[in-house]
Parts: structure tokens; sequence; C-alpha cells
């Protein structure tokens, strides 16, 4: 973005405003500078035209002009490191001094010295004047022969008012020629873009003044605007091309209304809200009377709040006004509205504060887990567990951030033996491990004394307590004894082997339910009618109520049976897979699964995992074999391998490609296997002294072996503990273009989670990646791939949240309807449907309503959907009675947003306004206590009521308020996500038929009613705006690996109106996204 | 029925998917009974390898049941409160403070980020979360260099967790988590298993060719460092340290290569204990304190974290939700069952406090050699408040390395002394010459 551009048009309007004279040349001192001669402390260079200084302290350098009477002085800089002030030295009348920005540690901005005091102490101190790093500023000095304005980015930060005879400079400023201008960077490594003067008409000493007419009369304004404009018509015709675009620029700024970070506490609302309140309120005891708790409100918030202990201070204020602690109960008491005022304003200017404290370089960022295992499938060929890492921590809602992904002597050791493990895994010598296959008939025995002989080893063949028919074990329900287990045998070979399970299923009609219900309730009432033959008529009532319930609950219109898989490898379970026995028992079927086995002690056991839920009314008879419930068949199952489909595998020729050199000479062929492998793995061409260096480990290595594959491992394990491999290193000046390998990289790590594959480096290397029409093709081409499912499952999957699901899951007791099957197809559905959204191009407003779903038979279930057969997801059409569509209806946002017990209006709202409003509420005051479970003289209190009691305190209420609306007119979903009329309050959370209706109605803050869902989905959608750009936001989060900073709000706004003209597309904003300045930046 | 062949193809790529996206929690409930195991049997040894200071900080989740839990009384003569009566036959060798707290922390469920570090976790500009070193790191760095394993830390869950939800006490110089182990077996294993067959020789070559490397990426790294800008140079600097910590670790490795790691019979030790298994509960945070046990034995380590169950998470001995017991908001019921958690932990405790005791450890026992600090770094209150103010803690052990034990030391929760001065006594008595930690004031009155 030129920014810099712009900057001549600011001083000329500035100094018209001014009045005082016409600008005539500027000077470019960075001309004919000599940093040899004129640093007077530092290390100063020229380098491509600008001026650059390393940090140290006092670095100054004079420079080569003796400034009029009259004249401005402007330079553009950026500091790239430190937190010290940048000073520019300067001269007026008879006087030397320093403008100084950033400075005292305090953030403060002014002339130093004026009468001997420093800005801290003189009338020219400004504070809140804190220079962003990475940033570009333009700092101007008009210099007159009464005051000396200092204006940053064309807003005025201070004024010295005098004729220059009180000014002198400190020492640590000095300069050899008193006459002469300067600059300086306190401990602060900075580029000065410009540095330029211009000396002024009418001034002394310029020659320029002749050359034009002064005016002979006063100046009217509209003369000086003409007189503007005109200049600016000279201007334009000089150099139209880049005035417009810095009038694009500019018009660009006014529109984002993006505030400089130099102004940015409000004293406005310091002076007009906090101010008074504090008068009115606090100063009696907090003041210079009382000073109660050793606490002034008059001296201990200052208006500074990027200042950590203020902003502590600022927070304790909020705290005790939320709580109501302040003023005490015996003290007048200050209106809602007016602690409402206060509050919002410190709680406002904490969050812009924050905002602008924020880095907006992205920092160099480490592979986390996910692009780790991605890029050592897809570089390497293997598949790598990497669960034994620690978890990365996310910022900013996701776990891709460079900032937060720490680097720990463990981790690193972890690398090492991962790499370690990877090359063992991926390179192999001597011949083909000869393959096993073992067929167990779990019909042999049904327990741990049947041991079947295989090559050798001893497994025990349990077959579980299942009945036996035509040679298949019959799987009716899960119990400790109903297992197929094959075990203690350990595989004399390491690697993949394939498990194949022959199964089927039978799926028992809803007649058969109601059958073999009926027997059940029969015999019991018979037995209970023998006990109490009074109470027939109850028990009969009693039997009809039952029998209804298996009658007409579709929890009986059952899927396919349902398979568990699970592995255990030294001692350690663990479920390798999950899926439908969709076969029937006419056409039996092979399903096969892969899982890796080491030689430790091992086992497999195939368990039944199709639940009901337990209800009143089936938990006593679910369990037994005469209910009719869907039946899991399996004839036999069997372990084969090591396979290898090619010898040597392919991850082995990958590495140690076919090559004359090999044999020829070893050296060189392990040279060029380094070279080959770095590539890849540092993503970028290497230089040869790199590859040097890692060829010396392979010498070292042939000492100690005769092996190739065994010397070559040493260098390559070092390459895959590299930081060139583990970070996405950018070594690059912040703000500086990607090159094409970067971006290459970029790209791939945001849309694929993964390494660049082969052609986007063929472009890197081509040179042709930044080019914006590839770059578009390779999105286009990036969002087909397969590999694009690694953007839905971790964007989506972070954005909603739907790695939480499953933490705090609702009770087994009060949801039975919620298991494992549903759990797993919750997340599923939301990461299903986004893919839907993204692939098909489909308007993103589709995330707050839909008119489809993307489910499974399981979610069809839950959902009460008929028809939908099968454990794929797919689209289908909904109608609104159905209550679905949109992600606040599906069942992942719903639980995620209830605490296992009840549904929680707060959390909901919450959600709803982070993530689809991008509103961050705010966090809830210290001690804020739980909701009562129960409320004196309510008998059945719904969750709304408990909520509206807890909040009825005013302070309170003002936030909640804004949340707890949207959470209400979600109450129809209880905490598992399931639609509901009522609230239950009958045994374990069951429904009566008097239990209280849902209300679903509130009102927003600004008045609008909303009803249910359905009056959420529209009142959202009304508030379309926020929800892109609550996207956008998200999105470019991740894309980038960093928190967004004030500076991002004008791509954020870019992304967004690009989505309005492009179909409001996902791919729309990715593409607006992969094309912006700071995903194409350092 | 679809065509086959197109079917298996689609199916396993979906399979091989889920095998790895698969979260284990729920599945262990589903194991056979037959496989689960009865209490431990194991029994504590005889007399430890030779007389040092120890240390172990156990950490409980969300928080207790504050009313059952606050003694009455101060000093010597205090009254245990019901909760704390399950310590009764150890009265004498434990104390039991109230009173302390975080001040820097905000409460909530971040309290194990902080139990040890007392960080104030939003106090770097531009960083939502900064820790700083916890207190057994501290003793670690000194004792460290004499034990195979300069400190160990076990957990429910492997790893660190994340920001805010650490699954680890333990916290480097540089405030990085330090991952913990959540395996009995991986974790015993690591303390005891011989580390190869192969022989002296070809171990010492695989050193050295591990050191070949880190100097290869460690110079690597400094040619990088130097093209970087600030932020980067500081994020390189983490990889910086942990490859010269590695290279240490190398080291220190190769010293210990003819000192073979103790011979420790396992038959009895339950190893194969899940830590989310409902079942298996007891027996796992009794196999970890066994392990705890048996490295302090051997001077394996003499500094150990174990955090009992993650914040917002865990579960009592019959599978009752911790978290959601903590969240109470004062309701008899609620607080009844988080108060029986609170006793199953304390069985726990005491069951360890009886191994210590029960071996002989110079002319003493192990436990007046070991520190063993146990809490919570959240306050549930009475009304489920989350503070971080009067943290339920309990120091026991320790009596010849200067506690005096057997008292109630009452602090003014409302004044907020500082938790900090109880770490900075521990330290010290450790052997850490140091007269400040984090935001102590002092050392903690009373304790010696």
């Amino acid at each position: 973005m030129p920014v810099s551009n712009f900057t001549p048009l600011i001083v000329v309007a500035l100094l018209l405003v001014d009045g005082r004279a016409e600008p005539v040349a500027w000077t470019n001192l960075l001309d004919k500078l000599d940093t040899e001669k004129q640093a007077v402390q530092g290390s100063w260079r020229l380098t491509g035209g600008e001026l650059i200084v390393d940090a140290e302290e006092g670095a100054r350098l004079a420079l080569p002009y003796q400034p009029p009477q009259e004249y401005d002085f402007e330079i553009t800089f950026t500091r790239h490191t430190g937190e010290h002030s940048i000073a520019l030295i300067f001269t007026t009348g008879s006087g030397q001094a320093t403008f100084e920005i950033d400075a005292w540690s305090q953030h403060l901005a002014g002339f130093q010295l004026v009468a001997g005091r420093t800005i801290r102490e003189n009338k020219t101190r400004a504070n809140n004047q804190r220079l962003v790093n990475g940033r570009k500023y333009t700092l101007l000095l008009q210099v007159r022969k009464t005051r000396v304005k200092a204006t940053v980015d064309g807003k005025l930060v201070s004024t010295y008012e005098g004729n220059g005879s009180d000014l002198s400079i400190s020492g640590l400023w000095r300069l050899p020629d008193v006459g002469s201008l300067g600059l300086g960077a306190w401990s602060s490594s900075t580029s000065f873009h410009s540095v330029r003067v211009q000396a002024l008409a009418g001034a002394a000493e310029t020659k320029v003044a002749a050359d034009r007419p002064k005016p002979a009369s006063p100046i009217t304004t509209e003369r000086k605007l003409n007189g503007f404009l005109n200049v600016i018509g000279e201007r334009v015709k000089e150099a139209s091309d880049n005035l417009e675009k810095s009038l694009a620029t500019i018009q660009e700024r006014v529109n984002v209304e993006t505030p400089s970070p130099l102004q940015l506490s409000s004293d406005e609302g310091h002076e007009k809200i906090a101010v008074p309140f504090f008068k009115k309120h606090c100063i009696r005891c907090h003041g210079p009377e009382k000073r109660k708790g050793k606490f002034r409100v008059d001296q201990d918030l200052p208006n500074d709040f990027t200042n950590l202990q203020a902003k502590e201070k600022w927070s304790e204020v909020v705290n005790v006004l939320n709580s109501h602690e302040m003023p005490p109960e015996d003290e007048p008491q200050p209106k809602t509205e007016d602690v409402a005022m206060v509050v919002d304003w410190i709680t406002g200017q904490m969050s812009r504060a924050e905002l602008h404290r924020r880095d907006s370089a992205i920092v160099l960022r480490r592979l986390n887990r996910a692009e780790y295992q991605n890029t050592i499938r897809d570089f390497i060929g293997i598949d790598f567990d990497p669960s034994g890492f620690p978890q990365d921590p996310p910022a900013g809602g996701f776990d891709n951030n460079g900032g937060a992904l720490t680097l720990s002597p463990l981790l690193l050791e972890l690398y090492y033996k991962s790499a370690r493990k990877i090359l063992d895994h991926a390179l192999v010598e001597g011949n083909k491990p000869p393959s096993l296959r073992w067929r167990f008939e779990p019909e042999t025995g049904d327990s741990d004394s049947n041991r079947v002989e295989y090559d050798s080893h001893r497994v025990i063949v349990n077959g579980g307590k299942n009945r036996v028919e035509n040679g298949f074990k019959v799987m009716h329900h899960e119990n400790w004894d109903r297992g197929l287990n094959a075990r203690d045998y350990a595989m004399p070979y390491e690697g993949d082997y394939i498990i194949r399970i022959r199964a089927a299923g039978r799926v028992p009609p809803r007649e058969d339910v109601v059958r073999a219900a009926r027997g059940f309730l029969e015999h019991r009432m018979n037995e209970q009618m023998k006990k109490d033959p009074a109470g027939e008529r109850w028990l009969r009532e009693q039997f009809d109520r039952d029998l209804k319930h298996f009658q007409s609950d579709r929890m009986y219109d059952y899927g396919s049976p349902r398979l568990k898989l699970i592995q255990n490898l030294g001692g350690t379970p663990r479920v390798i897979a999950e899926f439908d026995i969709d076969a029937r028992l006419d056409k039996p079927v092979v399903y096969e699964v892969q899982a890796r086995f080491t030689t430790e002690r091992a086992g497999l056991t195939i368990r039944y995992a199709y639940d009901i839920p337990k209800e009143l009314e089936n938990f006593w008879m679910q369990g037994h074999d005469d209910f009719a419930r869907p039946e899991l068949w399996v004839d036999w199952f069997e372990i084969e391998g090591p396979i290898h489909p090619a010898w040597p595998p392919e991850s082995h020729s990958r590495i140690l490609f076919e090559s004359n050199k090999r044999f020829q000479d070893r050296r060189a062929y392990a040279r060029d296997v380094i070279e080959r492998f770095m590539r890849r793995a540092y993503r970028r061409p290497v230089t040869e002294a790199e590859v040097i260096t890692k060829l010396a480990l392979y010498d070292n290595a042939s000492r100690n072996t005769s092996s190739l594959i065994e010397a070559i491992k040493t260098p390559l394990t070092a390459v895959l503990v590299s930081p060139h491999f583990l970070f996405l290193a950018e070594p690059l000046k912040a703000g500086t273009p990607l090159n094409d390998h970067q971006l290459a990289s970029r790209l791939s790590f945001f849309l694929w989670s993964t390494t660049p594959d082969g052609e986007l480096l063929r472009l890197a290397e081509a040179g042709s990646l930044k080019q914006g029409k590839d770059l578009e093709t390779q999105v286009d081409r990036m969002l087909k791939d397969q590999h694009s499912r690694a953007f839905v499952t971790n964007f989506a999957g972070q954005w909603l949240g739907l790695r939480e699901v499953g933490g705090n899951p609702p009770a087994q007791d009060l949801y039975p309807r919620y298991d494992r099957h549903l759990e797993i197809s919750i997340v599923k559905e939301s990461e299903a449907f986004f893919g839907e959204i993204l692939r098909n191009d489909l308007s993103v407003m589709n995330f707050i309503k839909s008119d489809f779903v993307v489910i499974n038979a399981r979610l069809a279930r839950f959902y009460g959907i008929a028809g939908i057969d099968g454990d794929a997801f797919r689209p289908v059409p909904v109608e609104s009675n159905i209550h679905r569509g949109g992600v606040v209806t599906q069942a992942s946002v719903l639980s995620i947003t209830s605490n296992g017990t009840r549904t929680s209006p707060v959390k909901r709202g919450t959600w709803v306004m982070k993530n689809l409003l991008g509103i961050d509420p705010g966090l809830p005051v210290a001690n804020a206590g739980e909701i009562a479970p129960m409320v004196p003289g309510i008998d059945k209190a719904t969750v709304r009521q408990r909520l509206e009691i807890h909040r009825s305190l005013p302070q309170c209420a003002r936030c909640h308020n804004k949340i707890d609306p949207l959470g209400f007119a979600l109450e129809n979903y209880n905490a598992a996500g399931e639609w509901r009329e009522q609230e239950g309050f009958a045994y374990k959370g069951r429904i009566d038929r008097d239990d209280p209706v849902i209300n679903p109605s509130s009102s927003l803050p600004d008045g609008t009613k909303i009803v249910g869902v359905a009056g959420l989905q529209e009142a959202i959608l009304k508030k379309e705006d926020l929800f892109l750009q609550c996207l956008a936001g998200k999105m470019l989060t991740y894309a980038l690996g960093r928190e967004l900073g004030i500076a991002d709000r004008v791509h954020v706004k870019g992304a967004v109106e690009h989505m309005k003209q492009n179909g409001r597309t996902l791919r729309a904003l990715i593409k607006f996204i992969v094309s912006s300045e700071p995903f194409r930046s350092k | 029925m679809p065509n086959l062949v197109d079917q298996h193809l689609s199916r396993r790529t979906v399979l091989r998917g889920l095998g790895a996206s698969i979260s284990l929690p729920l599945l262990d409930a589903m194991l056979p009974r037959a496989a689960l195991g009865a209490p431990s049997q194991y029994r504590p040894l005889e007399k430890s390898h030779g007389v040092h200071p120890r240390m172990i900080c156990c950490y409980v989740p969300n928080g207790v049941n504050i009313t059952e839990w606050m003694p009455t009384g101060e000093g010597l003569g205090y009254e245990m409160s019901p909760t704390l009566q399950v310590l009764k036959a150890h009265r004498k060798d434990f104390t039991v403070i109230s009173g302390l707290g975080h001040p820097a922390s905000k409460g909530g469920h971040s309290g194990a980020d902080t139990w040890l570090t007392g960080a104030d976790l939003a106090a770097v500009p531009g960083s939502d979360y900064a820790n700083s070193v916890s207190a057994d790191q501290i003793v670690a760095q000194v004792h460290g260099k004499q034990t195979r394993f300069p400190s160990l830390q076990l957990s429910d869950t492997s790893g660190t967790g994340s920001a805010g939800h650490s699954h680890t006490l333990s916290f480097d110089r540089s405030g990085t988590p330090l991952p913990a182990e959540d395996s009995p077996q991986r974790l015993f294993d690591r303390l005891f298993v011989p580390d190869t067959t192969a022989d002296r020789a070809a171990t010492l070559r695989r050193y050295a060719e591990k050191k070949s490397i880190l100097d290869s990426v460690l110079s690597e790294a400094n040619a990088l460092h130097k093209n970087l800008g600030s932020t980067d140079q500081k994020k390189l600097d983490q990889y910086l340290t942990s490859v010269r910590e590695t290279e240490q670790r190398v080291r220190r490795l190769e010293a210990w290569i003819d000192i073979p790691k103790p011979n420790i019979e396992s038959r009895t030790l339950q190893l194969n204990s899940q830590p989310h298994n409902a079942h298996d509960r007891p027996m796992w945070i009794d196999v970890m304190l066994e392990i705890a046990y048996l490295a302090f034995l051997t001077d394996t380590t003499r500094v150990i974290s174990f955090e009992w169950s993650r914040e917002a998470g865990g579960f009592g001995g019959g599978g009752e939700n911790h978290h959601q017991l903590s969240h109470h908001g004062g309701d008899a019921e609620m607080l009844k069952g988080l108060g029986i958690i609170d006793r199953f932990h304390l069985e726990r405790l005491g069951r360890f406090i009886e191994f210590l005791k029960s071996t002989a450890d110079g002319d003493g026992n192990m436990l007046d050699h070991t520190l063993v600090l146990y809490g919570s770094g959240m306050n549930s209150g009475k009304r489920g408040d989350h503070s971080p103010k009067n943290l339920p803690t309990i120091i026991a052990g320790g009596q010849k390395l200067g506690i005096k034990q057997g008292q109630h030391l009452k602090f003014d929760e409302e004044k907020h002394p500082p938790f900090s001065n109880l770490l900075l006594s521990l330290v010290q008595m450790m052997g850490v010459e140091t007269d400040s930690f984090r935001d102590s004031k002092s050392t903690l009155t009373g304790l010696s």
C-alpha cells in the first residue's frame, strides 16, 4: 500500500490551513548524506535509498543542512525494534532542541528541553503517543518564528509556543554543530524512508520567494482554498498516478475510520464520562482527603490504557462497580445508566488499547501437530501419529498462532525421536519381510481358554457369550462378556496391517420391536398383578402407556448395527475404527481397516456399538437377548501384513531415488539425496553451504557404518529437526513482500495445513505464483483437492468450536439419546455443512439460516427427519417445522453451549455474539457465582427464570441484556440439542404434561423483539455486515496465524465488500485473503 | 447395494481418518470388566536408597467443598473438619493452611496454570498468555543435577494442555509448560526399564551422533537468527534454548551410562490403569503415586509435580462429574457430592503419606525428608464462585527439612496473603538460596 505517497498532500493542506506561507520545494536530505561523516553515535547506513540505524543508546546523526528561519522538516520512518523514542533534532531562533515521540518509556511526545524542562515536565507533553513497531509513520515539524508544530500522520500532536530562546538540547542528543538538524533513535533499530526539508517563502535566506508574487491583500479562506486546489492541480499534472493512489488511500482511510494509534485514548471520554462520575461518587473517600484503601481516583487512574498497571486498576474499577461493591451500600447509589456509561467507556478503552498493543507482524510460526502430521504424510509418505506431542495452545481462537506456539526442550526431544522413527519407517533395508495372514473364527470358542495356533503363536480367540448362527457370531448388545477377541500375540514385524471383518447386519422392523416389547411388558404386568390384584387397572394403564412408547418413539426406527474395533498394543487400548455394518444377511461384506502394529503384545477386539437410549420404558429389557434390536453378525475377522504394495516401499524410493550415481559415486549420490530432501523439507531452494553442512554429518556417520541407509539417516534426521523445517521461516523485514516460495508455503498451510505440493513448488520456482492469476487458479485447484478437508476440520472446527464437543457432554442419565455415535455425527454434521457451502459456492448466509441440513441416518433419527439411511452425510432439504438449518440449530453448537446438565442461555448468547457477530461480550465479573439450582417459591423454575433472578442486579443486566436474549431464543433446544416444547421436571429431566412451556421470545437491547430460533436467525440476517466481518476476521486470523489488530480492519472491510460483490462465497473470501497485503507480506 | 469395489475404497479412507481423529475418553468405559483391576496390592518397601530432600506437589482441580474442608481453631490444637478427618491417622504429619491465595490470578479454571508459578498470565503486552517459572523447577535447577531425571511431571492427560487450561503444573525458566505424562506404563518404563539392550559403545555412538545433529541445527538456527526481526528472534530463542538443553541432556545421559537404572519389580503395580476410566480412577491415582514414591526412594528424581486431574475436568472415585459439582451454587446435595470426592482424594493422599512413613530413610522415615504439597488453585467457595482466594492447601512431611507439623495455619483471606509465601518457604527448605519467589512478601509465618 503506497502509504507514503499521500504525505505531500497532507502537508500542503496543513500549510494552507496554517495560512502562513506557500510551499516551495522539498529538499531530500538523504541524497547527499555521508553517513560515515555525519553519524554522531551508532551504526548508520544508507541502503536502497533508505537510512537505517541499528539499536543503540543515543544513536544520532547530523544532517547536512543549515535551515532558514522558517521551514518544514519531515521524515517517514518505521521503527522495527525497541520501545524508545525517535527524535527530530531541529533549530529555531537561537535554540536547538528535539521533538521526540514514544519517549521516556511512558509513550510521551513533545519538545525538550523547554526552559530546561524535559517532556515529562513541560507544557508540550502529549500522552499515549506510542509507536507500533513495524508500522510506517510520518512526522512533520513546522518551524515558524513564534511556534513549532509537530504532526504525526497528519494529526497535530504537540505545539511549542515561543521563539526558541528558551530551547536547549539534552546532552544525550547533542550534535557537534548547534545550527544543524539531526535524527535520533534511542535503542531502536529504525529505517528512515525519507528525510526532507523545505524552506518557506517569506523566510529569510530563501531565493524562491522572489519567483512567486505574494498576494497583496489578506487571503480569504476561499482564495486560500483556490490556491490549494491550484497547487493540487499542478501536482496532479506532475504526478497524477501517485496522487490518485494517495487520494484513494486517504479515501479508504476515511471510510474505515481507522483511528491513528497515536490518538488512542479519548481525552474527551475521560473528561466527560469518567471524571464527573468519580467526582460525584468516589472522590470523597478515594481522593486527597481520605485516600481509603490507599487508592485515589484522581491520581491512580491515569488515562492511559496501554499502561498495564493503569489498566489493572481500571479493570478493578469495573469489577467493583459491576459487582455492586462500590459505592458502599450506605452511600448514595449512582444511576444504573451512569454506571453503564462509565463501565462501557472503560471496557471500550481497554479493548482498543488491547488491539493497539498487538503487533501486526506474523511471528515465526512452528508447525502445529496437524500440520506436522500432514507434512510428514505428504512429504515422506507415511502416516505419523503426533498425539504424543503436547497440545498446541490456541490464541485468537486458532491453534496455528505463531506467537502462541511454543517450543520446549521436551518437544524438541520428541521431534528428534519422531524424526528417527519416521526415517526408520520410511527407509528399509534387506528383503521384503514375509507377510502373514491369520483368520480368526470367533465361533470356535467363547472363553479365554480357546487358544488357536497361528505360525506358532498361540492366540486367544474368544467369541464371547454370543449365539452362533450359520457360522456367524450374532452380537445383540454390548456387555463385558460379549466382545470378540483375538489377543495375546505379538506381530513378528512392525508395519501396516490390514484387518478384515466379514460381517452383516439384521435390522428388525418396528413390528418386531413392538412385539418383543409387548412380550416383556405383558410378562411384567402379569407378575405384578399376581402380587397386587387390586392394582390391575393402574397396571393396565401403565402397560398401555409403555407400549405406546415402543410404538411411537422414533428411536426404534433402527439404523444399521454398528461395530467398534479396538486395537490393544502394549497394554494400551485404542479404538481404530467405528462404523455401520450396512450389509444385509444375504450379502455379507468384508470390511477393511488399516492399522499399524509394533512388535509389542497385541490384541484386537470387536464390540457391538449400536446404542439404544436407556429410558425408563426400556432399560430393563434392552440388554435381554429377546429384545429386538439391530444385530451384528460376524463371520470371521483376519489380520494380514505387514503390507507393502511395493518393495522397497514408496517412502523409501522417494528419498533414495534411482540413480546410477548411487553405485558409481556414493558420496555424490548422498549429496543429491540430501539436497533433494532439504528442498522439500525447507520448502525452498537450498544453498550449497547448507547442503555441505549436512553432508558433513553423512561423512561423519559413514565412518561408523558401511550402510548408506544408516549413514544417510543422520543428515536427514538433522533436516527434520532443523528450524527451517519446523518453522515457517520468513527471514524478512516486517512489511516486505514474501518471495514465491514463502507465498507457496503460506498458501499451502492455509488451505491444506500441509507442505506445498509439487505444482506449488514448480510455480514458485518459475516465480509466477505472485501473479494474481496463478494465485487464483491455485486457490481453485487447492479447494477442489482432497487436502482441503484439512481446511474444513481445522478452520471450521475451531471457528465453530467443534473441538469442544464431548468436553463436557450432556449427562447420560438426563440425555440418554446423546450417545457415542451421535457425538461423532454432530461434529461431522457441522464439518460437512461447512464443506457443502465451501465446495458448492453457496452463500455464507446459509451459516445463519439454511433450507437444508447435511446429515446421516443417526442425525435424521435425532432431528426427526424421515427417509435417510446410512452413515454418509448428504444435504437434505428441510421444512421449517423441522427447526433445523444453520449453525445455531446444529446439535454440536447447542451441546457445547450447554453445561452438561442444563442449557446455558448465557453461553449460547455469548457464542452467537463471539462467533457470528464478532462481538466480545467481555468477561463476567469475578466471583459471579452460579445460578441457583432451586428457587424458593417457584415450584418448577425454568433455566430462564433462574437466570432472570440471578441477573436481577442492574449491573449484571447491563451485559446480560445483550447476551441472554440471544440464548433465550434457543431455549427450544435442550442441552443435547434436541427440540423440545417444554422444560422437563419429572424423573431424570423427563417432560410431564404440566411442565412449563418454553418461552423462546425476548427483546434485544435495541428493542427488537425476537421469537425463537427463527426470530434469532432473522435478526442475525439483518446484521449481515457484522456476520460477514466476523467470518472474514476469523478466516484472516487463521490464514495469517496471528491475531488481528486495528490495522487489519481495512482488510476485513475489504473482504466483506469483495464477498458482497461475489456471491458471498467462502471462495471469494479466500481469494481476497490470499491476495491481500498482510497475507502476501511478512 | 451400491458397487462393492467403490464402496470399499471410500470406506477405507474414511475409516483410516477416523482412527486418528477419535478422542479416547468415552471408549475406556466400554472395556470388559474382567480386564479391570482391583484395589492396588502394592506395598511399601523397607528402606530408601539414600537420604535426600524431596518435593512433590499434588494438584486437585475445581476446588473443594470448602464448608466441609475448613478446620476450626488454629495452631496445634485446631479441630479437624469432616473432610480432613480422613487424614486423622497422620495428624502429626501434616499442616492445613487456610487463607492463602494468588493475588495475580483472575480465578476461574486457570488455577493449575498458576498454582506453582503465581504468575499474572496477562502481564506481558501483546501476549494473551505468559507464564513464569514454577517453584518446582526452581528446586529442580538445584537438585536436578544429582539425579537421572531433574524432575517429573505427571497428569491425567499427557502433554501441556492449552493456555489457561494447563495439563501440567511445571513451567520452565521462560514460562514454557513442561509436558506431563499420564500413562503409568510409559512412566515406569522411562524410570526403571533399561533404555536399550545395545552395548555401551553403540549407545555412546548414538549419543555422539545426536550431539552432532544438534550441533548442526544449532549453527543453522544461529545463522537464521541473524536474519530475523526481533519478535521472530525471540521465538527462535525458544528453539535455541531447547537445543542447548537437549544437548545438556545428552551429556547427562552419557554421565549416567554406566549407572544402571534401579531394578524395580513391577508385578503388583497396576501399570495399565487408565486415567479417564471411572473404574480405574482410584487405581490410576494410586499407581502414579506409587511410581512417584519409587522415584523418590531410588533417588531417580527429587522433584515431582502431579496434576491429578485437569481443571474443569476430573471425576470422583465413582465417576462423579467433579467439574459439574464445583458449580454447586450453594446446593446442599451438590456440596455433599463434592465432599465425597474431596475425601476420596485425601484417602489417596493418606495412602501415599503412609508409604513414605513406612519406609526407613536414614535414621528416620522418607516422609520426614519429603515435602508433600497438596491443594487446588481455585476455591469453589460457598456458592460455587471459583475464586483465587483461600486456596485449599495441605503441606505434609518434611519435618526434618524444618516444617513444624500438626497445625492449622490460618491467614485472613480478605487480606489475600500470597500463596507465593508458602512456595518461597518450601523452595528454601529444599535448599535453594533465594529470598523471594514471584509476589512473595516473606516466607510463611508459622510454618517452621
